[in-house]
C-alpha cells in the first residue's frame, strides 16, 4: 500500500506525541486512518464515529479536495489533512 | 461629508491607493463594524480597524483583564489588570484615533441581546473563545443578513474565513456541530502570544476589503496558518443544503431558539453560590462542586469539598458528571467552566452552572485569602 503523509490538526497532535504530520499507509481515507488507529490508539474515533461517519468538528481533505465519506479514495494525492475546529481566541 | 483637513492628513497613505481614495476612506468612516471578544484576536483586530478609520467600533466583551491575558491582548497594558476589557479598549482605541467613535458593551453576547447588538452593526469580527458564543454569532449574522469575519486559535495554528451571508457557506456550513471539538482553551493548552496577532490582522483586512468592496475575500476559503512550519494554506468550503441556519429548511430561524445551542446555562454570582453552599450545609438541597482546573492550579488553592476533574478529562469521560443535586462548574475565571456546562449540556446533564467570573472572582468578592493559582 501506498504510504502518505498525514497533516494532523493542533488539536489531534496530543495523540501522535505532538507531531505535525506523520506517514500513514493505505489507498483510501479509511485505510489510512485504520493505519492511524493501529499507531495512535483513540485517534480516529475522535474524528470518525461509530456509524464511520466524519464528525461535524472535523474536515478531511485529499490534498484540497475534500473527502465526504471515508471510503472515498486518495488517488494520486499524497497528502491527507485532517482540520479540527479551533475555538481559541 | 467629505474628508476633514485632519483626516485627509491622517489616511494619506490610504488616500495614494487607487483602490481606496477619498471614496473607500469615506465608506470606511461610515462602516460600524462589531469586534466580539476583546482577546487575543479581537485586540489587532480592533486596533488596525481604529487606526484604518472605520468610524464606528462597537467592543463587546464581559471579562476583566488579567495579567495572563498581557502575553497576547496587545489592548491591554499592567495598568489595566482587573479593569473591563471593553472599557479599556474603547479608551486605547479612542486615544488611537480621536475622529472615529467606540462604543463599549461590557457584556457578554447573549441570546437575548445578539439580535439588538449584532443589527446596529454593519460587519462582525468574531475572535469570541466559547463554541456557544461563535455558532451565536454565525446564527445571528446569518439570520440578520451580516458579513461575518471569524478567527480561531489554538497553540501555534490558526484559521480564519469570512462568511457573506447569501453569498457563502456559514460557521455551521464548515462545522455542523464543534461542541465536541477539544474543550482545551488557550488557559491550558497554551498559545503562541503572536499567533493571535497574525489571524487578528487577517481579520482586519477582510473587513475593510468588506467595506470597501476590492479584492477577494475568503468567501469558502479556509485559511489556515501553522506558525511553526510558516505555512498558510487554504481549503475549500461549500454551502451545505443541509445547514441548520442557512440551508434550504433552516431548523434556527430566531436566535431566541436555544436547541441547536444547548440547554441554557445557569450563571451564579460569587455571593450567590456562597449562599447556596450554606444552605446545602443546612440540608437544603444537595450541590456538587467541580473544579475543572489543572491538578496543579487545583493544589494551590479551592474550595472547599471541590471535587477535581480538569476539564480534558471530563471532555475524554463525562460519566462522573451523572448525579443529584446541582452541579456547579469552576475554574479560574469562568471560561473553562462555560466549556464544561458545553461538555455537560451534550452529555444529557441539564441545566449545569458554573462559578461567573471563577475563583478570581470568588476571592475578589467572598474570600480574599483563597489563593488563585
Amino acid at each position: 500500500m501506498m504510504n502518505r503523509t498525514v497533516r494532523v490538526a493542533s488539536p489531534l497532535r496530543s495523540y501522535t506525541g505532538g507531531a505535525a504530520t506523520v506517514d500513514a499507509a493505505g489507498t483510501t481515507v479509511s485505510e489510512l486512518l485504520a493505519d492511524l488507529e493501529r499507531r495512535f490508539p483513540g485517534m480516529r474515533f475522535r474524528m470518525i464515529d461509530e456509524q464511520d461517519r466524519i464528525r461535524p468538528h472535523i474536515r478531511l481533505y485529499a490534498g484540497t479536495r475534500e473527502i465526504h465519506a471515508i471510503t472515498e479514495a486518495m488517488e494520486n494525492e499524497p497528502v491527507l489533512h485532517l482540520i479540527c475546529a479551533l475555538s481559541g481566541g | 461629508m467629505s474628508l476633514s483637513a485632519s483626516e485627509l492628513d491622517r489616511y494619506s497613505r490610504h488616500l495614494s491607493l487607487a483602490e481606496i481614495g477619498r471614496a473607500g476612506q469615506e465608506r470606511l468612516r461610515a462602516a460600524r463594524v462589531l469586534v466580539v471578544g476583546a482577546g487575543g484576536l479581537g485586540s489587532p483586530a480592533a486596533l488596525y480597524l481604529a487606526a484604518a478609520g472605520v468610524g464606528v467600533l462597537g467592543i463587546v466583551d464581559g471579562d476583566r483583564v488579567e495579567r495572563s491575558n498581557l502575553q497576547r491582548q496587545v489592548l491591554f497594558g499592567e495598568s489595566d489588570i482587573g479593569q473591563p476589557k471593553a472599557v479599556v479598549a474603547s479608551g486605547r482605541l479612542h486615544a488611537l484615533n480621536r475622529e472615529i467613535s467606540v462604543v463599549a458593551h461590557a457584556h457578554e453576547l447573549s441570546p437575548d441581546n445578539a439580535r439588538s447588538l449584532i443589527g446596529s452593526y454593519d460587519i462582525v469580527i468574531d475572535g469570541t473563545d466559547r463554541t456557544a458564543a461563535r455558532y451565536l454569532i454565525n446564527d445571528a449574522c446569518v439570520i440578520l443578513g451580516k458579513p461575518l469575519v471569524s478567527a480561531a486559535i489554538h497553540r501555534f495554528e490558526g484559521h480564519a474565513i469570512t462568511y457573506l451571508p447569501g453569498r457563502g457557506p456559514c460557521y455551521r456550513c464548515l462545522f455542523p456541530d464543534a461542541t465536541a471539538a477539544s474543550a482545551a482553551s488557550c488557559a491550558e493548552a497554551g498559545v503562541l502570544g503572536v499567533l493571535p496577532g497574525v489571524l487578528g490582522t487577517i481579520q482586519a483586512t477582510e473587513a475593510i476589503k468588506v467595506v470597501l468592496g476590492v479584492g477577494e475575500p475568503l468567501l469558502g476559503r479556509l485559511l489556515t496558518y501553522d506558525a511553526l512550519e510558516m505555512c498558510f494554506r487554504e481549503f475549500p468550503v461549500s454551502r451545505r443544503p443541509d445547514c441548520a441556519v442557512c440551508g434550504s429548511a433552516p431548523r434556527i430561524v430566531s436566535l431566541e431558539d436555544q436547541s441547536e445551542r444547548g440547554a441554557a446555562v445557569r450563571r451564579i454570582a460569587p455571593g450567590e453560590l456562597e449562599q447556596l453552599i450554606r444552605a446545602a450545609d443546612r440540608g437544603g438541597g444537595a450541590i456538587r462542586l467541580i473544579d475543572v482546573r489543572e491538578p496543579a492550579e487545583f493544589a494551590a488553592g479551592h474550595l472547599p469539598n471541590a471535587e477535581s476533574i480538569p476539564l480534558d478529562v471530563l471532555d475524554r469521560d463525562p460519566r462522573p458528571l451523572l448525579g443529584p443535586g446541582l452541579t456547579v462548574f469552576i475554574c479560574r475565571s469562568g471560561t473553562r467552566s462555560l466549556r464544561a456546562c458545553e461538555i455537560a449540556v451534550r452529555r444529557g446533564l441539564l441545566e449545569p452552572a458554573h462559578l461567573e467570573g471563577g475563583l478570581s472572582a470568588w476571592a475578589a468578592i467572598v474570600d480574599p485569602t483563597l489563593r488563585v493559582a
